[in-house]
């Protein structure tokens, strides 16, 4: 086998680990979307303000500094401690939480029975007015985000492959954190499936998901239920936040990773699970790929719009996406 | 006829010499207005523990708000609702629910997309007791609980003769097996009073019998007290026990089905003018 | 077959309850009965029946039961009721189970004609049906019931439920268990054991009554002929007064102490059998033909991978799997193939059907289609055919494993002869021979001559070389034709049947020139094709007079007649007009027995007006019939059916071959 086939299975396995991550931020969307019908804008940036939170929790910073120090002339920055990784992240879930209260409290609430389109500009707003919030508390600046991962190239994977290519091939280069991250991934699919089939809050969701007015017979509170989503939504961002700002650091540019989940919805349907994760990685296998194989024939830089015209070829030849439920319009 | 106020709990007597039981549910002096619509005037009524009653009265009589204000789906502009012997405060649908009033819908409202038997485990949904946290720490507990409400939702899938379709998912089933999975999920809750809007609309003649088989024999092994709306007049009179007649948001008749067909009211309201 | 043969004392053998109580000290813990309730299996050991039965038993004689008494019992195969039937037996009294969809007047003639003083009845349905004949019926002193669902409000003067008779029964147990002892003591091998309405084509039903010796020297010859175990497992679904389910779920589980498995409903059965993967287990042909018309159906719309592995294993297993079944030799190439479609396609099918574990498997009532025979048989199961009549305790002819064939009927039971009369009629002998037919000693005497010759009624004759039997048609049916040709209805209507298409058909030409017949097209096939070929219909009786249709029955029926004419001795037979009936053929309208068996005479007069329409050459006619609906109402419906021709092939000249 030439050494070029090796790099291509090599990229593939790396589009595999960047489809994990788009996975990831489909998956707090179509959460949202099944259970209240609201195509959330915001995902992006609640990664971005959970892993923000998360490093500002672990520094010891204060929130809202410069807003204080602004007004009563004061020079706080920090408090002066650590917060240990794992604390520093239960704290970031519960911060997490109360954000989703808060949402569903001040602004869903009101708008209950509303048009889709109007659910969604309201998301618009809660993206822009979470970006400012996220400024405000923790500062602008770029900031390294290290709760301890592995990372790295993984030596002993490229030393244990390097003798299938011949010479030209030095063995397979897979970052360390790009394999946590698709464990990790694939333990909090197996974790939301299990929780949604065998639990009675998880029941009480699939129910909201299905069908409002019913569950609203058997007892079940819509506001718990869509609190209980915009928690787990928040939940799979920080995630989604960690992983991705332990590799490229934690910067506004997070947010924009919501842009890339779209496609991935778009290929795998609004409201399927299932179908986020296998759209992530038909994405990220695929970007990587193609700008593997073609990129070179028609100048490069093919990752930045690949997914969204594979996206705009499903939509055109299969709108409901790969796994989406049927679209039927009911007269 | 104005409403009585003063409440008497004795055990009510129907002419054909059945007992019934005390007042369940009370509704005193209800207006319902949307916008300026009254959907309902000045109604007042009562359930009684283990009585079929009826409510009936042409299309747009305000039959369906009626049911939507007991559990909670409208809130009236006044009146009260007394459940159990206390006035009932304004309520969510849930928390109605959660009362021990379960309900179907006219037009069925299921989870289409979940199996039969999920359909009806929901309805279990308000005893379960274990919260999110116990479930993950005790896991056994979670696991007879369970076991528990699998076991009150099997006797009920045996009850209405629903096993070969256990697990199919509901969006399958044809309309009259929707409807009776409907019942199942509602009968689940072991509610105190069960509300059927409309439980045979657009079923043929066979499948009316069965519904109405089920009902009865509903009402009479669960001792469930039931209030139903039905058009068909054949139905009523051999379902329930009292009957509530309506006609524009206005209570026309109240009392046994013999009373009630005897009623000129009532006669003119079903034969005399058309509103359609 | 151990067990056939170990030397058991008379007394443990005598009667069913003794049999009872041999298992419940040898098969003591072993499953005896399942119940799916509750969407779990509920199991009962043999220790725990015989328990059961017991109580049973002292509470009927507490209720007042006496010795010779009948008790009717009526419902589906539940576990409860069968032990009721030993109950009875027990103490000395008749069992009759009856049919559980009987209309209430058919149940009353059963109840008054057997003498009823006991009915035991399922449920709440059963019980209204009771009560309705009850003021015709008074011999009737008590019901029991076993579900007490919606029967709360009822007057429970002579009503009771069987729980609460088996509470009393243990509750008094001092005071009756010597008489119950005494009872059963003096049950003899020549006691009553049941006694069978048989639901005959004409006339009113007959009690067959069968013996202890009857149902249990029959039972051990066949549990011996097929090798039944301990382990084995059944599915009682069929009627439980038919006598075929008396022997599968009674005689020979108790001989042999095998399981009864009983499904949750009627309507779970496919589920259930699945669940249960039963290892013996009989169908009548029209069960096997349905499974196998979804099995096509759902194969038509898989996808195209999945048709294709299909088609091609199924070509393998056709040509190989019967082979393999009868022990003939297989090339090793054709046995990898099996091997690999057996991984691949059999396998899964079996157990999707739930016949993954068959050993033996029976088929009867009915002659089955040798392609659907033949399917079941590639697939590696076990499909045998079996003769036998309620007046036999079921079994006159079966086929040992390695003579499998669709066309003959098989060989002698062990113990029965047989003799073949000059009019071709089949005649019997045997220790399973009933005693009598109940209170009618004419019939009796006209169907059972002094040596204990029984007349089958059916014509056949036995195929010479092999010694299998091969029926022809019903006796009384095969007649002559203007011409004296012989006419064998049944014969065609079978080769018709065989179509997936035709559900029911009737040939009519007795003392006629040429054959006539009506057809039932198979909703379920046809509604299919319909959908396949973008034919809309709203009707079962608009789609029955579509043009392509009747096209495609046509094309049917002149394939029968080719085949029809290669005989030279039915050539006549051909059918030369016929037309699709706009209405199923139907129990409920009297054109049908209980067990699906057209009724000629009825249906000939039902329908004189078509019968003369096809006679007198029209292409059409109007005709108005009366339904019969579920809730026993009466209706019309009115239709104009098209009347075809069909292409009738040239007879083979007698002397041409």
């Amino acid at each position: 086998m030439p050494a070029e086939f090796y790099y291509g299975v090599e990229v593939f396995l790396n589009g595999l680990m960047a489809g994990v991550l788009y996975a990831l931020v489909a998956l707090g969307f179509v959460l949202i979307f099944k259970a209240s019908g609201i195509f959330n804008y915001a995902q992006g940036v609640m990664a971005l303000f959970a892993a923000l939170t998360l490093v500002g929790i672990m520094e010891g910073q204060v929130p809202f500094a410069h807003l204080i120090n602004a007004t009563f002339g004061t020079n706080l920055h920090h408090f002066g401690w650590q917060v240990p990784a794992l604390a520093a992240i239960v704290l970031t879930v519960g911060v997490m939480v109360v954000f989703a209260w808060l949402v569903q409290r001040f602004v869903f609430r009101h708008l209950v029975g509303q048009e889709p389109i109007i659910l969604f500009m309201a998301t618009i707003g809660l993206a822009y007015f979470l970006e400012g919030v996220g400024d405000l508390m923790w500062g602008s600046d770029i900031k390294t985000l290290n709760v301890g991962l592995p990372q790295g190239a993984s030596l002993w994977v490229e030393n244990n492959t390097a003798f299938l290519g011949g010479d030209d091939f030095y063995g397979f280069f897979i970052d360390k954190l790009d394999v946590v991250a698709a464990i990790v991934a694939a333990i909090l699919v197996a974790a939301l499936v299990v929780f949604a089939q065998y639990t009675k809050q998880g029941r009480a969701m699939r129910a909201v998901a299905d069908d409002h007015q019913a569950a609203l017979s058997v007892g079940i509170s819509l506001s718990f239920i869509w609190v209980l989503v915009w928690s787990l939504a928040g939940f799979v961002a920080l995630v989604a936040g960690i992983m991705w700002g332990a590799k490229s650091g934690v910067q506004f540019s997070l947010s924009l990773i919501a842009l890339k989940a779209l496609p991935v919805l778009m290929l795998g349907g609004f409201t399927s699970i299932p179908g986020a994760i296998v759209g992530g990685l038909i994405i990220g296998v695929g970007e990587k790929m193609f700008e593997f194989l073609i990129g070179p024939m028609i100048g490069g830089a093919t990752e930045n719009w690949f997914a969204y015209v594979l996206a705009l070829l499903f939509l055109v030849f299969r709108p409901q996406g790969l796994f989406g439920e049927r679209i039927i319009e009911r007269v | 006829m104005s409403a009585v106020l003063p409440q008497d709990h004795a055990p009510f007597v129907t002419p054909d010499g059945r007992t019934i039981g005390n007042v369940l549910m009370d509704l005193r002096n209800i207006t319902l207005r949307f916008g300026g619509v009254e959907a309902i005037k000045n109604i007042s009524f009562d359930i009684r523990e283990g009585e079929i009653r009826a409510i009936i009265g042409p299309n747009g009589a305000g039959k369906s708000s009626m049911l939507n204000i007991i559990s909670g789906f409208y809130v009236p502009q006044e009146g009260e609702v007394w459940f159990r012997g206390a006035k009932r405060p304004p309520m969510k649908p849930y928390q109605v629910a959660r009362l021990g009033i379960a309900r179907t819908f006219q037009n069925i409202a299921l989870f289409e997309g979940m199996s039969v038997l999920d359909n009806v485990m929901t309805g279990r949904l308000t005893h379960m007791k274990t919260g999110l946290l116990a479930q993950s720490i005790w896991k056994g507990r979670a696991e007879r609980e369970e076991v528990e409400n699998r076991e009150a939702v099997e006797k009920i899938i045996d009850f209405l003769e629903i096993q070969a379709i256990r697990k199919t998912p509901v969006g399958r089933l044809p309309y009259g097996l929707k409807k009776r999975v409907e019942l199942a999920r509602a009968l689940a809750a072991e509610p105190k009073l069960l509300l059927l809007d409309e439980p045979m609309a657009g079923m043929n003649v066979e499948e009316k019998e069965d519904m109405s088989r089920f009902i009865l024999d509903v009402n009479d092994e669960f001792g469930t007290t039931i209030a139903l709306i039905e058009h068909d007049m054949g139905v009523v009179m051999d379902l329930s026990d009292r009957v509530v007649v309506m006609d524009y948001g206005r209570k026309i008749g109240d009392g046994t089905p013999t009373e009630v067909r005897n009623n000129q009211d009532v006669i003119d309201a079903y034969l005399g003018v058309s509103h359609d | 077959m151990h067990l056939a043969t170990t030397s058991a004392s008379d007394a443990e053998t005598v009667s069913v309850p003794a049999l009872l109580a041999r298992n419940a000290v040898r098969f003591g813990t072993k499953a005896a009965y399942r119940e799916k309730e509750f969407g779990i299996w509920q199991s009962w050991t043999w220790a725990q029946v015989a328990a059961e039965v017991e109580a049973m038993a002292l509470g009927l004689i507490a209720a007042g039961l006496r010795v010779g008494d009948s008790v009717a019992i009526i419902g589906r195969n539940r576990p409860h009721l069968y032990w009721a039937m030993v109950a009875v037996q027990k103490c000395g009294a008749i069992p009759v189970p009856l049919y559980q969809d009987a209309v209430a007047e058919e149940m009353a003639y059963v109840l008054d004609h057997c003498g009823a003083r006991f009915v035991i009845a399922a449920d709440q349905e059963q019980v209204d049906k009771v009560l309705e004949v009850m003021a015709t019926v008074p011999g009737i002193d008590r019901i029991l019931y076993l579900e007490s669902r919606g029967l709360r409000k009822y007057d429970h003067a002579a009503m009771g439920s069987l729980a609460e008779l088996q509470a009393q029964g243990r509750a008094e147990r001092a005071a009756h268990a010597a008489d119950l002892a005494a009872r059963e003591a003096a049950i003899t091998y020549d006691t009553t054991c049941v006694m069978l309405y048989t639901s005959g084509t004409t006339g009113r039903p007959k009690g067959v009554v069968l013996s202890n010796r009857n149902i249990i020297e029959t039972s051990k010859n066949s549990a011996q002929f097929d090798h039944l175990r301990a382990d084995d497992e059944v599915l009682a679904y069929l009627p439980m007064a038919w006598v075929g389910d008396f022997i599968f779920s009674i005689g020979q589980a108790y001989w042999t102490g095998f399981c009864v498995n009983c499904p949750e409903s009627p309507d779970t059965m496919m589920t259930d059998l699945r669940e249960i993967g039963p290892t013996y287990f009989f169908a009548p042909p029209r069960v096997f033909e349905s499974q196998l018309t979804t099995v096509m159906i759902r194969m038509e719309d898989a996808a195209r991978v999945k048709k294709w592995l299909f088609d091609r294993f199924m070509a393998v297993a056709r040509r190989v799997g019967p082979r393999l079944l009868d022990g003939k030799p297989v090339s090793l190439l054709d046995r990898a193939a099996y091997a690999v479609g057996n991984a691949v396609v059999y396998g899964p099918l079996k157990n999707t059907l739930g016949l993954s574990r068959v050993r033996v498997g029976y088929t009867a009532g009915e002659a089955i289609g040798p392609e659907i025979f033949d399917f079941y048989r590639a697939l590696g199961i076990n499909l045998k055919q079996l003769y036998g009549q309620t007046e036999a305790s079921v079994f006159i002819t079966q086929q040992p494993d390695g003579e499998v064939r669709s066309d003959t009927v098989g060989v002698p039971s062990p113990g029965v002869e047989i003799r073949i009369a000059d009019n071709g009629e089949v005649f019997y002998r045997s220790p399973g021979t009933f005693v009598e037919y109940f209170k009618n000693p004419e019939s009796t005497a006209s169907t059972k001559d002094a040596q204990g010759w029984v007349a089958t009624g059916d014509a056949g004759f036995i195929e010479e070389g092999t010694g299998h039997l091969r029926i022809i048609d019903r006796a009384k049916d095969v007649g002559k034709m203007a011409d004296g040709r012989l006419f064998a209805p049944k014969y065609v209507e079978n080769k018709l049947k065989f179509y997936p298409n035709i559900l029911e058909a009737v040939v009519f030409g007795a003392d006629r020139a040429m054959c006539c017949a009506f057809i039932n097209i198979d909703l379920t096939a046809v509604g299919n094709w319909a959908e396949r070929n973008n034919i809309a219909y709203s009707s079962y009786q608009e789609l029955s007079q579509h043009p392509r249709v009747l096209e495609m029955i046509e094309g049917h029926v002149a394939q029968v007649n080719e085949s029809v004419a290669a005989d030279p001795m039915l050539s006549g037979c051909q059918v030369h007009r016929f037309l699709v009936l706009h209405k199923e053929l139907d129990a409920d309208d009297g054109e049908m027995t209980r067990t699906r068996k057209v009724r000629r005479r009825i249906i000939e007069d039902k329908f004189a007006d078509l019968i003369d329409a096809l006679y007198a050459g029209k292409s059409e006619v109007y005709t108005e019939t009366e339904v019969t609906y579920e809730d026993g109402r009466k209706g019309h419906i009115k239709a104009t059916l098209s009347l075809r021709d069909a292409v009738v092939a040239p007879a083979v000249r007698m002397a041409a071959e």
